[in-house]
């Protein structure tokens, strides 16, 4: 009796040690951010008298920017997500051959990351205007000739294809390197030995990744590609930088839009709030569908 | 033998062209970068040229004749390969500050003097003369300009520095919980820690910015560390955890059946298993906390970070590109410094470890 | 080797808290010390007359004055001498108008006052005005009997008999050509007094000569358009903002014949401000904020021509705009403030200000007198031209729910009919007119 009260205790906190672990967090959430979004919560269902309403949602979903915001918003998500991805899982798997200078090499490849918005707006506005560095240089490359210019963003006729490749590929230069670094990080880890058994065993380069590296990178792949995700469907600064407000429309641009643009009109709270919330929505959705198909919650329902 | 040197030779090629392939790659993505470092050593005259000099001239090639307002001062230009008139006037502070402003080159008044006296003694059409560029001209205008910048760098690596220690402390704790234990609501959990960064950020900063005024951590570093560390806590704790389920829970067994404690063995075996995780994120969080703009403007009056006086600095900057480049390069410079120093935590040289 | 990582994060940590400490203690009673320069002669002041009293810190957020040669200029020719007549210490900040107002809430609703005076532009000062954050200086301008502001902007800085803000750098709009257009100048053109129809000609002619538009106007929308638009409509008798009268159909015809020829520089649509295109020579021909032409001009005046604004049948048509100084409501400085800124609105200073600044126009009647014949006032006089007899326009943006959205409305109409190339009709401009009148308050 007396020896099995300590352990019952002791297999409490055994019990409770997660939540006391994950305490902190729920705990700075609550102070810092849970007040904020509940106000925004409240004001995307009132109306400007404070009445109830669902009337904000009807606006949002009617506004004429929504749909091209929405579509605009999902293929920027699909497309960069996709490149990015392959992008950062090549670069992550080249640097891990450390061969003679990688370290060099992983420091050069961070450098896009760490660019600030100001050095990477001034430096894709000079590049793609008419008189700018991008057809500077293709003109002493000889690929242009003298007096012909490349409009990169749109000449007279607006491209929204072009802009969206553009925009893409932009962001994509920025943001391969944040998403190669988790990949990396979680390379690190992967024992050795299984690769050399997969070697050992006369699978080649191509096998040993699919059959033992992936698999075995799956925790930190959901991770890279979840944190993406949500990223890529907020996108908005380097469109907003490049085009102004109004030009390709995406969902979080649009909030930005009623929140900085035109703050003063009458709908403009419930528009940005109505926004925030359907945005907050999509996201939630596509990342639970996304780890729901990852499997990054089966896993624990299993044990 | 025969075989051997062929083996060598087949090696070497295989060498050269892997080494080629990742220059060219490097060069590739570095292309921009080079651009806008080449922009802020140029002169504002020659940074709106197109097509644009690619690299940044070392002197300035001046020629003067007499104009219709005095004396008319022409430049060498690298695009049209001629000299092209850039300013007429017979005051000689304003040619001095033209020639500083606009052309990237630093001439005394004397000088100018003696150049305009050596014009009208000579009796020709015109003379020429030929002085070496400042090339640091953007970054000097950019610090005269940008007030408190070395007390706003301090500040704003204090500030990263504390978002890291909050985001880390917190959210390590949390991820490894994720990682290790298996507790009802925990999908739920990891899934709303989540929902901190789904949820549109610029719906909520001035609220969250008002909360921090009214617990007096107006104009405090400590209080844009509290903001900041929101939305790395969320990635942090996913990015542990994802690091720690990789780690074999085997090895803390190991450890702990020679003895160590639970803690011991995590220090011991897991943390530094985690450190290219840590380091991942400590670089995600150090990038934001440092680049943050919208939340410092509002929060900070006296006490402004170093992205608030660069931002104040470049808010007009429209008609000075280089200056805006080279802003931007002083505000990477730290920022790039630091991933210097973190990537080889990243890229750890000691593959697996063994117990 | 975790060992060495924790040494070097705790060592980062540390060495960043002590650097921080290491600044001085008093840091929020007084100083914030601007420049490392001013730190020595502020010493010295205080030396000489050997007062103990901590220095005052003023504190002055502007949206004016952004442009980093003229915030050197302010600081060291303007705040500096009233920083050593007086012992005290300006902390001077560039800060955009709407980022101004979020921080002004801040303080307001937290009772945090750390601002003392503000810089805004006219259109957002009955936003100021209405929540109640600036003090009412009526009296206090009474009492300054060498100075008579401008009556151009009362409508914006004045509200119900009481003056809010002090008027200062206005602006109207210039005519500035790449001297590379003037070729193609129609015969017997005079710039200086250059109708809209023999702009929209030479425009016409510039693009049909060079195979491509030259016209710079800002495309990316809610920047500038509105304005542009807004000088010809009233050089034809419409008012502003005026879409569908008869006058500013006229307006719209100058150019949608410029729209028709695709005289517009082909990037127009990620123009925000022409002071780029301009210096790069995409664009060659446009009519502009005289402060941001006069930059243009001022980096090669042997390669650009400046001239007032294009003229209509009932004169030269401009918006006109200022900005104002104000103190903040419940500013712990509110004397020395109210010092700072007799010294700011005197007109010698104003006129050394607008110099200094490359050409905004000093809206002080008394300072049009102090201008000379120097190459800057060239720009000047040309702007004060324009906005003394020309036919200009405040920008009411008080009576509109949201300016920027009654700027999308004339931004809508460039999009589809003028450069597109389309036919003006009355029924568009009649929609634009509808979407305009929605917004009123």
């Amino acid at each position: 009796m007396a020896a099995t009260k300590p352990k019952s205790l002791r297999k409490k906190l055994e019990k409770a040690t997660p939540y006391l672990l994950v305490l902190p967090v729920v705990a700075y959430y609550a102070i810092f951010w849970l007040r904020p979004v509940i106000a925004v919560v409240i004001g995307s269902l009132t109306d400007a008298n404070g009445a109830l309403t669902l009337h904000n949602f009807a606006m949002v979903l009617n506004d004429e920017k929504f749909w091209p915001a929405f579509n605009n918003t999902a293929i920027i998500v699909v497309a960069s997500v996709t490149i990015e991805f392959i992008g950062a899982l090549f670069l992550a798997l080249l640097i891990n051959r450390k061969f003679f200078g990688s370290s060099i090499f992983l420091f050069l490849t961070l450098i896009p990351m760490a660019l600030p918005a100001v050095a990477t707006g001034a430096m894709w506005i000079t590049g793609f205007t008419a008189h700018g560095w991008l057809n500077s240089l293709l003109y002493y490359l000889g690929f242009l000739a003298e007096g012909d210019k490349i409009y990169w963003l749109g000449g007279l006729e607006a491209n929204t294809f072009k802009l969206l490749v553009l925009v893409i590929l932009v962001d994509a230069w920025q943001v391969i390197p944040s998403m190669m670094i988790i990949l990396l990080a979680g390379l690190q880890n992967l024992p050795e030995e299984t690769k050399e058994a997969g070697y050992v065993f006369g699978g080649n380069y191509m096998t040993v990744l699919r059959k033992i590296t992936m698999p075995m990178l799956r925790p930190t792949i959901q991770t890279a590609v979840i944190l993406r995700l949500i990223s890529a469907i907020q996108i908005w600064l380097i469109i907003v930088l490049l085009l102004g407000f109004g030009r390709l429309p995406v969902l979080v641009e649009r909030i930005v839009y009623y929140h900085e643009e035109v703050p003063g009109l009458d709908i403009s709270y419930q528009m940005s709030a109505g926004y925030t919330i359907i945005v907050s929505v999509i996201v939630s959705l596509t990342a639970l569908v996304y780890l729901r198909a990852s499997g990054a919650f089966k896993k624990e329902e299993a044990a | 033998m025969n075989r051997k040197t062929k083996k060598t030779v087949y090696k070497a090629v295989k060498e050269t062209i892997f080494y080629l392939f990742v220059t060219g790659l490097i060069g590739a993505m570095l292309l921009p970068v080079y651009f806008i470092i080449s922009l802020s050593f140029l002169s504002t005259r020659e940074a709106y040229r197109y097509p644009l000099p690619l690299v940044p001239a070392l002197q300035t090639k001046f020629e003067m004749t007499h104009g219709e307002r005095g004396y008319l001062l022409s430049v060498y230009d690298r695009v049209e390969k001629d000299y092209q008139t850039v300013l007429d006037t017979s005051e000689l502070e304003k040619m001095e500050v033209y020639i500083k402003s606009q052309l990237g080159t630093s001439i005394s008044q004397e000088e100018i003097q003696a150049e305009m006296d050596r014009l009208d003694d000579s009796g020709e059409d015109s003379i020429f003369f030929t002085k070496p560029r400042n090339l640091l001209y953007n970054y000097d205008t950019f610090f005269k300009v940008t007030r408190d910048a070395v007390p706003a760098l301090i500040r704003s690596l204090e500030i990263a520095a504390l978002t890291i220690l909050i985001s880390i402390t917190i959210g390590g704790l949390a991820g490894y919980a994720f990682a290790r234990y298996i507790f009802k609501g925990k999908d739920a959990l990891k899934f709303s820690v989540l929902f901190v960064r789904m949820f549109p950020g610029v719906a909520i900063a001035l609220p969250m910015v008002i909360i921090l005024a009214k617990a007096n951590l107006y104009d405090e570093p400590l209080g844009l560390s509290l903001i900041y560390s929101v939305g790395a806590i969320g990635l942090t704790i996913w990015i542990t955890a994802s690091i720690f389920m990789g780690i074999p829970e085997s090895l803390e067994q190991a450890a702990q059946v020679f003895g160590a404690t639970k803690f011991q063995a995590f220090m011991r075996i897991t943390f530094p298993l985690a450190l290219p995780g840590l380091a991942a994120s400590a670089m995600y969080t150090f990038l934001g906390a440092w680049n943050e703009t919208v939340g410092a403007i509002i929060l900070t009056q006296f006490k402004p970070t170093f992205s608030v006086v660069v931002y104040q600095t470049l808010l007009g900057a429209s008609g000075q590109v280089n200056l805006a480049a080279a802003g931007g390069i002083a505000m990477a410079l730290p920022a790039v410094f630091f991933t210097f120093f973190i990537r080889r935590y990243i890229n750890q040289m000691w593959g697996g470890v063994t117990v | 080797m975790s060992k060495k990582f924790t040494f070097l994060f705790v060592m980062l940590v540390i060495s960043s808290m002590v650097l921080a400490a290491c600044q001085p203690e008093v840091i929020t009673e007084t100083v914030e010390v601007p420049v490392e320069v001013e730190v020595e002669k502020e010493v010295e002041v205080i030396k000489e007359v050997e007062v103990e009293v901590p220095t005052k810190t003023l504190v002055f957020s502007s949206r004016l004055f952004s442009p980093p040669r003229e915030q050197e200029f302010f600081i060291n020719e303007i705040i500096k001498p009233f920083e050593e007549e007086h012992g005290v210490i300006v902390n001077f900040q560039i800060i955009d108008d709407q980022t101004l107002l979020d921080r002004a809430e801040v303080q307001q609703t937290t009772d945090h006052i750390t601002t003392d005076i503000v810089v805004a532009h006219n259109s957002r000062m009955p936003e100021w005005i209405e929540a109640g954050w600036v003090e009412d200086l009526t009296d206090v301008v009474a009492g300054w009997d060498d100075r008579h502001f401008s009556e151009a902007f009362v409508t914006d800085t004045n509200k119900d008999g009481a003056q809010y803000f002090l008027p200062v750098g206005a602006d109207v709009y210039l005519l500035l050509a790449n001297n590379k257009a003037l070729p193609y100048l129609p015969d017997g053109v005079e710039l200086d007094t250059i109708t809209w129809e023999q702009y929209a000609a030479w425009a016409v002619a510039v693009a049909e000569a060079e195979g491509e538009g030259k016209v710079c106007i800002t495309g990316i929308p809610m920047k500038s358009w509105i304005y542009m638009f807004g000088g010809t409509a009233l050089s034809y008798g419409a008012g502003f903002p005026d879409a569908s009268s008869a006058g500013a159909m006229d307006a719209w015809k100058v150019w949608e014949t410029i729209g028709k020829a695709q005289g517009f520089v082909p990037t127009v649509m990620n123009i925000d401000s022409c002071v780029d295109p301009m210096m790069r020579e995409e664009s060659w021909l446009t009519v502009f904020h005289n402060a941001r032409a006069g930059q243009v001009y001022a980096s090669n005046e042997t390669q650009f021509t400046l001239a007032p604004a294009p003229t209509g049948p009932v004169g030269t048509g401009s918006i006109a705009g200022v900005s104002g100084y104000a103190v903040m409501k419940g500013s712990a400085n509110y004397d020395l403030a109210i010092e700072f800124l007799e010294y700011l609105t005197r007109p010698d200073v104003q006129v050394k200000l607008a110099k200094g600044t490359g050409g905004f126009i000093p809206p002080v009647q008394e300072a049009i007198d102090y201008l000379g014949d120097e190459a800057i006032d060239e720009v000047i006089n040309k702007a004060v031209l324009v906005l003394e007899n020309g036919v200009v326009s405040g920008v009411p943006g008080g009576n509109y729910q949201d300016w920027g959205a009654v700027k999308a409305c004339f931004d809508d109409v460039f999009e589809d009919t003028i450069l597109t190339g389309a036919d003006v009709t009355q029924e568009r401009l009649d929609a634009a007119q509808t979407c305009v009148d929605d917004l009123l308050n």
